[in-house]
């Protein structure tokens, strides 16, 4: 059963926010990211297999280990992640 | 006689006929990919051959190069629009792998797993095609890390995210599983002769 009350709308409409918001999409993706995390981890909204697999794309896809400067994909799949991950919030 | 496709260097006719649509011609090998170049030690490299198939198993980099060589000489297309002609790679055919797996006849599909989790698929009659490779060798030099340093698969009859970088093993299948680009958004077949680069 997806989440119903004030603060699960409200973690749902930060992710959708920040995910729109004028910047780089890596940078929205990092803080979307961090958003929806605290939101599962305060169980605010409920974990899915899917959103488990699909935020641990994201972890990827964001990942950069220390020297390196991230792939020129990165923000592409961050965006078609995130824009993933907002359709599945309906279920979280 | 040359003819000019709007960038890039020259293409004659006959390389133009090569190139499919919506594609430009490129003489450098873009790099493409996404988090951070995976550091790989040779030492503890290891390639796993597992799921629908009589004899599961695996290699190290010792006996990977130990395996029968085949030479390919092949045209890359990624979905990104650029496309390479006449690229050199040298490496496993898949072929050799696909004989001593035995595949069951429940065997319809491969998911390519990589470094980082990275998964693509494909359906089984595309992966046993004569032009498919396990590469480690591309244009005489062993691949660097940023083009999938020690081995990538090459599939040249589908758009080049089809063959994965860093990768590390075959999970033949029953069913379709999408892999990482195809779960968000690209065509899951990627031919670039019917442009099928998204699934929208």
């Amino acid at each position: 059963m997806p989440s119903t009350g004030a603060r699960a709308d409200e973690a749902r409409a930060e992710f959708r926010r920040l995910i729109a918001q004028p910047g780089h999409a890596t940078d929205n993706a990092r803080m979307a990211m961090e958003t929806l995390e605290s939101a599962l981890e305060e169980a605010v909204l409920e974990r899915t297999p899917e959103i488990d697999q699909t935020l641990a794309d994201l972890r990827l896809a964001l990942e950069q280990d220390d020297g390196q400067k991230l792939g020129g994909k990165s923000a592409e799949a961050a965006r078609f992640i995130t824009r993933r991950l907002a359709q599945l919030l309906d279920e979280a | 006689m040359t003819s000019f496709l709007g960038r890039g260097p020259r293409v004659s006719e006959e390389q133009k006929k090569r190139i499919p649509p919506g594609q430009y011609f490129t003489e450098k090998w873009p790099v493409l990919h996404y988090g951070s170049v995976p550091r790989v030690d040779l030492k503890t490299w290891d390639f796993k051959v597992w799921g629908e198939v009589d004899n599961p198993f695996e290699f190290d980099w010792a006996e990977f190069k130990q395996l029968p060589r085949k030479p390919l000489h092949t045209d890359i297309h990624c979905v990104t629009r650029w496309s390479r002609l006449d690229m050199d790679f040298e490496g496993v055919a898949i072929q050799t792998i696909l004989e001593r797996a035995r595949l069951r006849p429940t065997a319809r599909f491969v998911v390519i797993h990589a470094e980082q989790g990275y998964t693509t698929n494909l359906p089984i009659e595309v992966l046993d095609d004569d032009d498919v490779l396990l590469a480690d060798i591309a244009d005489g030099a062993p691949l660097t890390p940023d083009h999938g340093y020690p081995l990538r698969l090459v599939v040249p009859k589908r758009y080049f995210w089809k063959s994965a970088k860093w990768v590390r093993g075959l999970e033949f299948t029953q069913v379709d599983k999408p892999g990482f680009w195809e779960r968000y958004g690209y065509n899951n077949n990627a031919d670039p002769w019917k442009e099928e680069r998204f699934s929208e």
